[in-house]
């Protein structure tokens, strides 16, 4: 079942007194429950890819669907609801709120959920801080913590609204690489345990190779699309102007 | 019956939503405070700087209302002046029409009221007096001199003493009325009024004291004798009123609607201080400086909101990442709106209180120490003032320093909320 249905997807901005198209009629679907990563260099478009699909950004055409919801023509507050409650973001920079503590920031989008009460939010940081392995470090503020911790909280956070979709922007980019390994065996037996779907975007090899599924991009479009099937690789090559159908599901 | 349940229980839910979802607001907004420390100190001295200013200026303008308003009371007309019916108005045109019986069964229950703290009888003249050659017009009050200690407070001597006992032939002068008759202390002069019967009455009478009051025009007419002189002058046996005195001025109002109730004879009126001719002054002074201390505040308040503003402008740059991160995160443009005006609020309240407190201090500083002041327009001499902060006055300080902040932080927290998401995102650190 796709989770995420991008049809035709253009998006262009005003840089100047240039019009920069970062889509360029991009089609494709991913499935849910896949561990996904986005690799392109810098420029290729693959943060507006992430950016459009998190539903934080919104293309100038095309048609996007993310968990059932067409978003064309919602309203930001209509999308804000939708991103609290279907997805959940991981940044490269963690972005943390300073001034709360570990898990005032992993309580932080539970907030907006009336049906929970105190109690209900306790619980729930109480078991992501577990599951990130920071149980003891609920007190702490970001600063007190290694850039390795403050992407657990960060996951801790993107988590606990139990969202189907989890976006990451470079997670590891600003980690070491034994903490960036760590933190992508964590997302990936998250992924493997709950059945989240997971995309990420990065240009780090060993990153793409943690992954399942894999979709390459630059100048705007879709260059390859790759399955992982057993530890191989399956890689699709897509024309410059790719055809209406360019899955990344199972072959 | 259900539905008056159901109605407040969604009330108690509401309140419940509203108390969470602003005390994280307020929470969030104070640790922002406090944890940007440098930037939020512009906008935290302004706020200070401002409800100080507030503070010293209304509360030196309250003093001296103050002032005005007890010398007034203190030195001539009372708390509540018990008269006949129409004496203020026209007793000075036919005083006789309008005496009232020294001592009666009302008067004592007044006197027992609690709060007042006394009541003195006042016989009011008009003649002239004669030292030698020259001869003036007078507008004296023959008053007891034992009673009159309480009322006249704010009556000062300058020179000699005041009236001795109730039948002395000896009367105080009025600063300017002793100069223009060039009358020292143990000088004589003679009174000359016209009598209840129509006749002419005269008194040789010595000088024991000259006295200044906090207004010049009754300084340069006024002469006090002791109540029993007068009357012999007058030829009459009663009073034109009482003056009666109370603890608290505030307590003037009540007090009157209290005595109202009680008072048995229909042939007399209370009339409390602000109603009489001689509050007039004090009204009017009170309504002027009120309107410059508003145009005062009103300076304050800019100087704050643009102060604030730019503050939470920086502020709102410099957190560009935090602003997108919350909406990614799912927080509405309304949460971020809301968020960053609680703040500014928080601001002005942090601020506010500080000022307050600085205020307060610094008042009774200068008040101890004193500002000197030159002699008001119609008032006989200079003074020294001082500065009084009522709770009312830091209330209004407070409230205005707090919606002040709220107004500067709205350009802000509107820019804020209207950003571009990914946009503010880039500017993570």
């Amino acid at each position: 079942m796709a989770i995420v249905v991008l049809e035709h997807v253009t998006k262009e901005y005003r840089l100047g007194d240039h019009m920069v198209r970062a889509l360029d009629d991009v089609t494709l679907s991913i499935e849910s429950g896949v561990f996904l990563a986005i690799a392109g260099p810098s420029g290729s478009g693959k943060s507006t890819l992430l950016n459009v699909i998190g539903c934080i950004d919104t293309p100038s055409s095309g048609r996007v669907v993310v968990a059932g919801h067409d978003i064309s023509g919602q309203t930001p507050d209509q999308l804000a609801s939708l991103r609290a409650r279907t997805i959940g973001f991981i940044f490269q920079t963690f972005n943390l709120f300073p001034v709360l503590t570990a898990a005032e920031n992993v309580e932080y989008p539970l907030l907006q959920m009336d049906e929970l009460d105190r109690e209900d939010r306790r619980e729930r940081v109480q078991a992501m801080l577990e599951l990130v392995q920071l149980g003891k470090f609920a007190k702490h503020r970001p600063n007190q913590l290694s850039g390795g911790q403050r992407q657990r909280v960060a996951i801790a956070r993107a988590l606990v609204t139990r969202p189907a979709i989890v976006l990451a922007d470079e997670p590891t980019a600003n980690l070491d690489h034994k903490t960036g390994e760590g933190i992508l065996a964590l997302m990936r037996d998250i992924n493997r345990r709950y059945k989240t779907t997971f995309i990420f975007s990065t240009h780090d090899k060993k990153v793409i190779d943690a992954a399942d599924r894999l979709i390459g991009v630059e100048d705007g479009s879709v260059r390859i699309l790759g399955v992982r099937k057993e530890g191989q690789w399956a890689i699709t090559n897509v024309a410059r102007r790719p055809a209406t159908h360019a899955e990344t599901a199972t072959p | 019956m259900l539905m008056r349940l159901m109605r407040r229980e969604e009330l108690r839910d509401l309140a419940e939503r509203v108390s969470r979802v602003l005390g994280r607001d307020i929470q969030l907004g104070a640790r922002n405070i406090i944890r940007q420390r440098r930037r939020s100190a512009i906008g935290f001295i302004a706020v200070t700087a401002g409800v100080v200013a507030m503070l010293l200026a209304a509360g030196f303008f309250e003093w001296n209302y103050d002032i005005m308003r007890e010398g007034t009371i203190r030195a001539r007309i009372g708390h509540i002046q018990v008269v006949r019916p129409g004496y203020l108005e026209a007793g000075a045109a036919d005083p006789f029409r309008y005496i009232i019986p020294e001592k009666t069964e009302d008067r004592a229950l007044i006197e027992a009221f609690p709060g007042v703290d006394g009541v003195a009888p006042r016989l009011n003249m008009s003649g002239l007096i004669s030292v030698g050659e020259s001869t003036v017009s007078f507008l004296g009050e023959g008053v007891d001199p034992v009673r009159e200690k309480k009322l006249s407070g704010a009556v000062r001597m300058l020179e000699g003493t005041d009236l001795s006992t109730i039948d002395a032939k000896e009367v105080t002068l009025g600063e300017g009325l002793a100069r223009s008759l060039e009358l020292k202390v143990g000088s004589s002069a003679v009174l000359l009024v016209s009598t209840a019967s129509g006749g002419v009455n005269a008194v040789e009478v010595t000088v024991v004291g000259i006295f200044s009051t906090i207004t010049k025009a009754y300084d340069d007419f006024a002469l006090r004798m002791p109540l029993k002189t007068a009357q012999t002058l007058l030829r009459v046996n009663g009073v034109h009123s009482w003056l009666v005195l109370l603890d608290k001025t505030s307590a003037t109002e009540s007090m009157v609607e209290r005595m109202r109730e009680k008072i048995q004879a229909k042939d007399i009126v209370l009339v409390p201080w602000y109603e009489t001719a001689a509050a007039d002054f004090y009204n009017k002074t009170v309504s002027l400086f009120s309107k410059q201390v508003l145009v005062v505040n009103f300076m304050i308040a800019l100087i704050i909101i643009l102060s604030i503003s730019s503050t939470m402008m920086s502020n709102v740059r410099e957190r560009l990442g935090e602003i997108g991160t919350c909406m990614a995160l799912g927080d509405s443009r309304r949460t971020v709106l809301r968020r960053f005006l609680v703040e500014g609020a928080v601001l002005g309240f942090f601020g506010g209180v500080a000022g307050t407190i600085i205020g307060i201090a610094l008042a009774q500083l200068i008040s101890r120490v004193g500002i000197p002041m030159p002699p008001p327009p119609g008032m006989a001499s200079s003074y020294i003032a001082g500065i009084k902060v009522t709770p009312g006055i830091a209330f209004n300080a407070l409230l205005l320093a707090v919606l002040t902040a709220f107004i500067a932080g709205i350009l802000p927290a509107w820019k804020a909320c209207r950003m571009p998401i990914a946009d503010a995102l880039r500017h993570a650190r």
